[in-house]
């Protein structure tokens, strides 16, 4: 029985799609992007967010959760009538942003910060930061970034 | 003249270089003991992901009516939501427990081998004393794990599992009649290759060599606090998980 993962397939047309015409070298990133999404996301799938775009959203972080087998970051954004509206967005284990140089104190309440991220497919004010979405990632706004690299890879 | 500035380039060249070269070449030969596994290490991207992969011998009509049951966040039935286990916090059992995205530690004590995972903060038992299996061993979501050296290759059985586990986050079923045989060999100081045989005529019809995988030491990284905490998942199901997949 041979399956493929239906992620895949949709990351896979979506990169098709944009390397099309590009040759060898985008071939070569094609590939680097699937084995680095087809392993590193969150344990339990990632099915409920659109992987296929990052955005990205500014607010100012309301708390910073710390906890296995996922970190948290609450976030208060503005929407276009000027509400503010507290997002929940997920990200990886405390061992997996450790490795990737975060802390517990990378983020606090008050940070301003723009967040590239994957909305949840059903418009929730949900997203997913992580290690499995390359180019997800938080910017500060003196230019700071926080990222997914596992600082300990060889 | 020309020919002896060639030679005199090359030389100078190589004395330059050499220094730079000679701390890879010691790492890449770096001396390793094949029966020696102790250290931290992490599945390598690869395979089935986390998981033995996908291409599972035809299932059994109670394999079928299993899988059918079960619904992954990842895989041919991805959706959000779903029933995975270690939603709960449940124990992820082996062989899951290998694939997941973060690493785990080979201890060597006298009579036996731990494996302590990062993911659910787990250890992991394996005899390498010569013991036979238990007759009728308690349904265990890590099974029973017997473990000897074939040559170079750690070799571990185990059996007496419960049915409560997935075999991967795609969502593989398995009975209480696994039988799972890892083989773990070191080829270089910091590689090692695994393959998988499961074994479960209730849930597949043919025994089911997993897709190999390679395994790379992590030196330096120590394994975190991380345990899955119920209450805290249970938070986080309420704050993300659920209204994502409303």
């Amino acid at each position: 029985m041979n399956h493929k993962d239906t992620k895949t397939q949709r990351q896979s047309g979506s990169a098709v799609r944009i390397c099309f015409d590009s040759g060898p070298l985008c071939l070569c990133v094609f590939v680097s992007l699937w084995f680095l999404t087809a392993s590193a996301s969150a344990h339990h799938g990632n099915s409920a967010y659109d992987e296929q775009a990052r955005v990205p959203v500014k607010g100012t972080v309301t708390e910073f959760v710390w906890t296995n087998p996922h970190a948290q970051i609450n976030l208060d954004v503005k929407d276009k009538n000027g509400k503010v509206v507290n997002w929940g967005i997920e990200t990886n284990s405390p061992g997996i942003l450790t490795r990737a140089g975060w802390t517990r104190r990378s983020l606090k309440a008050g940070d301003e910060v723009t967040i590239i991220l994957c909305l949840a497919k059903n418009g929730a004010p949900i997203a997913y930061i992580g290690s499995g979405d390359p180019g997800t990632k938080v910017i500060f706004s003196d230019g700071r970034e926080l990222d997914f690299k596992d600082r300990t890879a060889q | 003249m020309r020919h002896f500035s060639a030679h005199s380039i090359a030389l100078v060249a190589a004395l330059t270089f050499a220094p730079l070269a000679m701390p890879q070449a010691a790492e890449t030969q770096a001396k390793f003991n094949a029966h020696d596994l102790s250290g931290v290490w992490q599945f390598a991207p690869g395979g089935g992901g986390q998981g033995p992969g996908d291409n599972f011998p035809p299932l059994t009509p109670w394999g079928q009516a299993k899988y059918d049951a079960n619904k992954p966040g990842y895989g041919p039935k991805a959706a959000p939501g779903g029933n995975d286990p270690i939603l709960k916090c449940d124990p992820m059992g082996v062989p899951r427990i290998l694939f997941v995205i973060w690493p785990f530690e080979i201890i060597h004590i006298p009579g036996r081998i731990l494996m302590f995972f990062e993911g659910q903060h787990t250890i992991r038992e394996i005899w390498m004393d010569g013991r036979k299996f238990p007759d009728d061993p308690d349904p265990r979501w890590y099974g029973y794990s017997v473990g000897k050296w074939d040559g170079d290759t750690l070799v571990i059985e185990t059996t007496g599992f419960n049915e409560k586990t997935w075999l991967g986050a795609q969502g593989q079923p398995h009975s209480d009649q696994m039988r799972t045989i890892e083989r773990y060999r070191r080829v270089d100081h910091d590689t090692i290759e695994f393959n998988l045989t499961i074994d479960d005529p209730k849930t597949y019809t043919k025994t089911w060599n997993a897709e190999p995988r390679t395994i790379k030491l992590k030196p330096g990284v120590e394994i975190p606090e991380s345990f899955c905490v119920a209450s805290e998942e249970e938070e986080f199901a309420k704050r993300i998980r659920e209204p994502a997949a409303r």
